[in-house]
């Protein structure tokens, strides 16, 4: 049908109501079926609802590629297919549905607690089994029928129809922030957003025209004006740093907007991204894949907390630290900056010749090392054990108290952000980038072109630790008392997720990640329970579709879209036999695998 | 530093400084340090006044503790080493696989515990829980290869890498929201509770079904491997995979069976971790997989004797090691250090000997 | 001329992976100036040799010298620090780094601005990184126009394979060497690149005042650049000597043709 075999649009119909199934088997339903995006009826939870047939449509109804040559699938094909498999996900879903009310939602519950009584009324719009399926099943199938339409419409439609849709759920999602922007600047925000709820219908309809209609204008020409504009801000210096301006202008204006609440967010999401700037140097610009970052932003927390004169928390009130020292935060921070550099130095020397893999799992290790002894009592007479410390300096300055008001907060974290991101911008584009990009697109030959690669390996770890202990002295300002359950792998997932998410090797990438992995779930308190599964899922489904992030970096998208071409592939349009016959023979070729030897 | 071009003579001179083979000397120090602190703690240990000192009967029960739980982890490392003798990655999500072949386990167990037929057929349930988490462990590896593994194998090392621990993040929250973040008890028949005297030693029963159950399994998948033809596929594959597709055998085929494999082993060890700690939660799987990862390379990772050595060798190394080492120096050895000892052994043996046990000694180049 | 002592001195080097030994009593020398050419069938052990010299990994046994000081034990860049350079049997560049960066990767081991300099763009710095460019452009203009120009902001990926080569060449001679080892360096290429080739190593020795140490399978480029050739089978040395007197050796036509046609 339409060019596609009804095998797939099958198989993807099932994908889509296994999808839907999973969906609701592990709570995303219950939680947000009450999430408004726009109006009283359109909300989060709904549009998971047809997400699913939605997402499996327009994965089946994608161009193909048969004997060679690449059909697109027509516009009428991609209604019926995008409807058809749209129906089947829907029927077993609604199958699926039917038969816990029918064995009994408190028996399937024993199993999977996310099946309630409450979830078969939301996803049946109230109406009870059976009645309530047929609409769940048009529905579903609308959603094919959407998923097959943006898939194959003409670019002309489809481009600015999905920036609508994108938007219109993105400035949803946005409800805590954008009405109290409005206020603060002196606007009535009714007219776009529900009260404490989503965008009312008339705001829906507004952003879905804007956006569309910017989207429009951009793209068009079939795409010359967006070609165009970005050749001359690519060239012109004058255009990049008037865009650098307006964004630190934003960035500096927020917290004045957005109030103290959403200035806790914001202040949190500067860590992030200073993190995620540290392990950006590690693992985007020297190829380090670093597992164990919690140990630096640790080492940072803890230090600053025994340089500035904390107390340990002890079940008889407070206790003084083995080793203690009442310095000024603005001291007592580049101490700690400097010792993490050393103890990455030190770390390092050891562990960084190892390949990727084994790298990353001994990071992991030495992160869990440090996280189960912010815990032990071992230690409590240094660090204050389960217990912890209390009492970090709040480093005022200027009457300004860094501790108690978040907004404040958020100017000193961005000043540490400012001076990470300069000083990896700086590094990224001088002798030092070079020789780290040379390590990682090729490790043997940038060493036997006279690049050390210990040397600079050593020098990413040592700079990345600095800067994440810088994070977590931060860290320690910000909350006054330390305990080791804010120390664990979580940390070091997310800093990663954040990067790689954003895009690896990409300074504005990490802003981009921070913003939307820790602002997002920071803004939407729903999210809170499921970031970790979403962080992982995000994670899985950038490495398959777009593993240069959101945000890349120009070459590490080159890189890494590519498949690994061997180099030898290169040579397979030379003619010479006795490269081909050497580079299969022992000895041959650059240098001989170990595995190759066996 | 400038030379001239038509210069004859170029290149510089290397310094002292740069000569110097630091990362030997860096290496010998720590080695020395290390064997010093363990030489010291253990004995001071051993030679602790009686009343402090810990018994005989003690050190037996230490040691009996380390087999099993080390008998454990050997299966779970296989997996581990299975998949990475194939794919050269490291299936960071495995101890997922494991941690769901024990809620499989765990819910048949919770009825039949309530039913009574845990009780009156110990034998029969054990085994039918053993099946039911084979299951289910194997669908998820499967699932898990054909979704994340698949589309990346040509992409470079990181990006598998990545992809594998975002999985294991994925499948660790799907546990939490399919079945809720409490940690649930899982019952175990009574007929094993108490313990045997085998050879005049006293061990607890779970104990001696969780050897015998591993040697079973081990010596199954060695058979397996070395007489069948599918193993010898496996082998073929693990050596040069290339090749072995010239030589006709499926390669993917063979790389999904081996996921099977190692979920299978994954869902025996399952079974027997949640009767040996009588719980399950949907965190379970992440210390005892990294537990195993080290106990693959401890051996020498791709070698199933190894995985299966590393087992044993860790399982003792975590029992014995804490209490031998620590106690002399007065530290409390309580179970957060009993872990943080296996990441350390982890990280020495990666640092010292990346080829584990039974493999080289050099450091793999990338 | 330079000290009388050689440039590179083997000794007795011997490797071995597993049974295979690929290297095994291998002795000869290279002096200043000199263009000398290693020749052997597929497997004697060409390339095992230089990543043995160049540090990839050390030899089981014997000595390399390097003007005199011993260089087993050191790293690559250690040795190309010292003044050796290389290029690689299947082409090694850095694929999405520009053709001008991939040169000035080669300027590394020759400059030495750190983390400050890099930070503030000290002055130094910046001359040193004008210098770099300029050396760079340099090697790459050894090579006629064919890399420079407007060309040098090109990913390298995007060359033609002979060009690949030449800035692979081009990237070694950044390196500011003494001695050049080229690996195969006309492998793939056509009759009237392989003679452009041919020039060019002779231009490095004229030009330059480089040493050149090359792999070679076409004898017509062996005949045309080399002032000593050497032979090698089975990891060791068959036969030394002028063009001529190795071709003709009969120990050298066995190796390549077999028994049948030495008698």
């Amino acid at each position: 049908m339409g060019g596609v075999p009804t095998r797939s649009i099958v198989r993807a119909g099932l994908l889509g109501g296994a999808g839907a199934i999973y969906v609701a088997l592990v709570g995303l339903y219950t939680k947000f079926a009450d999430l408004e995006l726009v109006g009283e009826q359109v909300t989060l939870g709904r549009v998971l609802i047809v997400a699913p047939a939605f997402v499996a449509a327009y994965a089946v109804t994608r161009p193909r590629v048969v004997a060679g040559e690449r059909h697109l699938v027509a516009l009428r094909g991609g209604l019926a297919v995008g409807a058809l498999s749209g129906l089947i996900g829907a029927g077993l879903f609604a199958a699926a549905l039917w038969f816990a009310d029918w064995f009994g939602v408190d028996r399937i519950r024993e199993v999977f607690v996310a099946i309630t009584e409450p979830l078969v009324d939301f996803l049946t719009f109230d109406k009870g089994v059976p009645a309530g399926l047929p609409i769940l099943i048009v529905l579903c199938a609308a959603g094919g029928v959407v998923g097959g339409f943006v898939r194959t419409a003409p670019a002309a439609i489809r481009r600015p129809a999905s920036a609508g849709v994108l938007a219109v759920i993105l400035l949803g999602l946005l409800q805590r922030i954008i009405p109290i922007v409005f206020v603060q600047l002196g606007f009535e925000a009714d007219w776009l957003y529900e009260r404490g709820a989503g965008l009312t219908w008339f705001g829906g309809l507004i952003v879905f025209v804007v956006a569309a209609a910017a989207n429009a204008l951009w793209n068009q020409d079939g795409g010359r004006t967006r070609e165009r504009v970005r050749r001359n801000v690519g060239k012109a210096p004058a255009a990049k740093v008037g865009l650098f301006v307006a964004i630190l202008a934003i960035m500096t204006i927020l917290p004045l907007l957005l109030g103290t609440a959403i200035s806790e967010v914001l202040g949190s999401v500067m860590i992030y991204v200073l993190l995620g700037l540290g392990l950006n140097i590690v693992v985007g610009y020297a190829g380090l894949l670093d597992l164990g970052y919690v140990a630096f932003f640790a080492f940072g927390a803890y230090t600053t907390g025994l340089l500035t004169g904390a107390f340990l928390n002890t079940t008889t009130g407070a206790a003084t630290p083995a080793l203690s020292a009442d310095l000024n935060f603005y001291v007592a921070v580049w101490i700690v900056a400097l010792l993490a550099a050393g103890v990455g130095l030190l770390i390092g020397a050891p562990v960084l010749r190892l390949r990727g893999d084994y790298l990353a799992i001994v990071t992991l290790g030495l992160g869990e090392i440090v996280s189960v002894l912010t815990a032990s009592k071992w230690a409590q007479p240094l660090i204050g054990g389960p217990q912890g410390m209390r009492g970090v300096t709040k480093a005022e300055v200027f009457g300004l108290n860094f501790q108690d008001n978040p907004q404040h907060f958020y100017y000193l974290a961005l000043a540490f952000v400012l001076l990470a991101a300069f000083v990896s911008w700086r590094l990224s584009t001088s002798r030092i980038g070079r020789a780290w990009n040379a390590m990682r697109e090729d490790e043997q030959v940038a060493d036997a072109m006279g690049v050390s690669t210990t040397k600079f390996k050593l020098l990413a770890f040592a700079l990345g630790g600095a800067i994440g202990s810088m994070g977590g002295a931060l860290f320690a300002v910000s909350i006054g008392s330390l305990t080791p359950a804010s120390f664990e792998i979580t940390v070091s997932i997310t800093a990663l997720a954040v990067v790689i998410i954003g895009g690896l090797g990409s300074i504005p990438g990490v802003l981009v990640g921070a913003l939307v992995l820790i602002g997002l779930p920071g803004l939407l308190r729903e999210f809170e329970e499921y970031r970790p599964l979403i962080y992982g899922g995000a994670l899985v489904a950038i490495m398959i579709l777009r593993p240069q992030g959101l945000v890349p970096n120009v070459r590490r998208s080159r890189e890494l879209e590519d498949e690994e071409v061997s180099q030898d592939a290169w040579s397979r349009d030379a003619k010479g036999e006795a490269e081909a016959v050497a580079a299969v023979l022992p000895g041959g070729g650059l240098g001989v695998e170990r595995e190759d030897l066996e | 530093m400038a030379t001239a071009p038509d210069q004859q003579v170029r290149g510089a001179e290397l310094g002292l400084l740069e000569r110097l083979p630091w990362r030997r000397i860096v290496l010998v120090v720590l080695s020395i340090v290390i064997l010093a602190v363990v030489a010291i703690g253990a004995y001071k240990t051993l030679t602790l006044p009686a009343d402090k000192r810990y018994s005989t009967t003690t050190w037996k029960d230490f040691i009996v503790l380390g087999l099993a739980q080390g008998a454990i982890i050997g299966l779970i490392a296989l997996g581990y080493t299975l998949v990475y003798g194939i794919l050269r990655m490291i299936n960071f999500a495995h101890g997922e696989v494991f941690m769901f072949g024990a809620f499989g386990a765990f819910f048949f167990s919770d009825a039949w515990e309530e039913s009574g037929f845990l009780d009156s057929n110990p034998v029969l349930s054990i085994g039918l829980l053993l099946v039911i988490a084979m299951l289910v462990s194997m669908s998820v590896a499967v699932l898990l290869e054909r979704i994340a593994y698949r589309p990346l194998r040509n992409a470079p090392r990181l990006v598998p890498l990545i992809t594998a621990i975002g999985a294991s993040l994925f499948l660790q929250n799907t546990a939490r929201g399919f079945f809720g973040a409490q940690s649930r008890g899982f019952g175990v028949p009574e007929a094993l509770d108490g313990t045997w005297t085998i050879l005049g030693i006293e061990v607890d029963r779970i104990q001696v079904v969780v050897l015998v159950t591993v040697i079973v399994a081990v010596t199954a998948l060695s058979l397996f491997v070395s007489k069948t033809t599918t193993g010898k596929s496996m082998r073929a594959v693990a050596a040069d995979s290339e090749i072995a597709s010239l030589m006709g055998i499926r390669v993917d085929r063979v790389i999904v069976t081996t996921f099977a494999i190692g979920g299978l082993l994954a869902g025996i060890a399952a079974v027997l971790f949640s009767i040996t700690f009588e719980s399950v939660s949907f965190t379970m799987g992440f210390r005892p997989g990294i537990a195993a990862f080290t106990a693959a390379v401890l051996g020498g990772i791709g070698s199933i004797s190894g995985a299966a050595l590393g087992g044993v060798l860790l399982g003792l190394l975590q029992s014995v090691g804490p209490a031998l080492i620590l106690t002399g120096y007065g530290i409390p050895s309580s179970f957060q250090l009993k872990d943080a000892f296996t990441f350390l052994v982890l990280v020495l043996v990666l640092i010292f000997r990346p080829g584990g046990l039974l493999g080289s000694s050099e450091a793999e180049k990338v | 001329m330079s000290a009388p002592e050689h440039l590179l001195e083997l000794r007795d080097v011997a490797k071995h992976f597993g049974g295979l030994y690929a290297l095994s009593g291998l002795t000869f020398h290279v002096d200043p100036g000199e263009i000398v050419s290693v020749i052997g069938p597929n497997g004697a052990g060409k390339s095992t040799m230089f990543n043995v010299v160049t540090g990839l990994y050390g030899p089981d046994d014997g000595s390399i010298r390097f003007r005199g000081a011993n260089v087993v034990g050191l790293a690559p860049n250690q040795v190309t620090k010292l003044g050796i350079a290389r290029t690689f049997q299947t082409v090694h560049l850095f694929p999405n780094m520009t053709i001008l960066e991939n040169a000035m990767v080669g300027q590394h081991c020759r400059t030495r601005s750190g983390v400050f300099g890099s930070i503030f763009r000290l002055p130094g710095t910046r001359r040193e990184e004008q210098r770099i460019r300029e050396r760079a452009r340099e090697s790459l203009g050894f090579f006629g126009s064919r890399l420079a120009g407007y060309r040098e902001e090109q990913p390298a990926s995007a060359l033609s394979y002979a060009n690949r080569r030449r800035l692979e060449m081009a990237r070694a001679l950044a390196t500011e060497p003494a001695l050049v080892m080229l690996d195969e360096p006309t492998a793939g290429m056509n009759p009237s690149e392989t003679l452009e080739l041919r020039d060019h190593i002779v231009r490095m020795r004229d030009e330059l005042g480089l040493t050149v140490l090359v792999i070679e399978h076409d004898m017509r480029v062996v005949k045309g650049v080399s002032d000593r050739v050497v032979a090698l089978d089975y990891g060791r040395k068959i036969a030394e000597g002028s063009y001529d007197e190795v071709a003709n050796d009969p120990q050298v036509i066995e190796a390549y043709l077999g028994t049948k046609a030495a008698g």
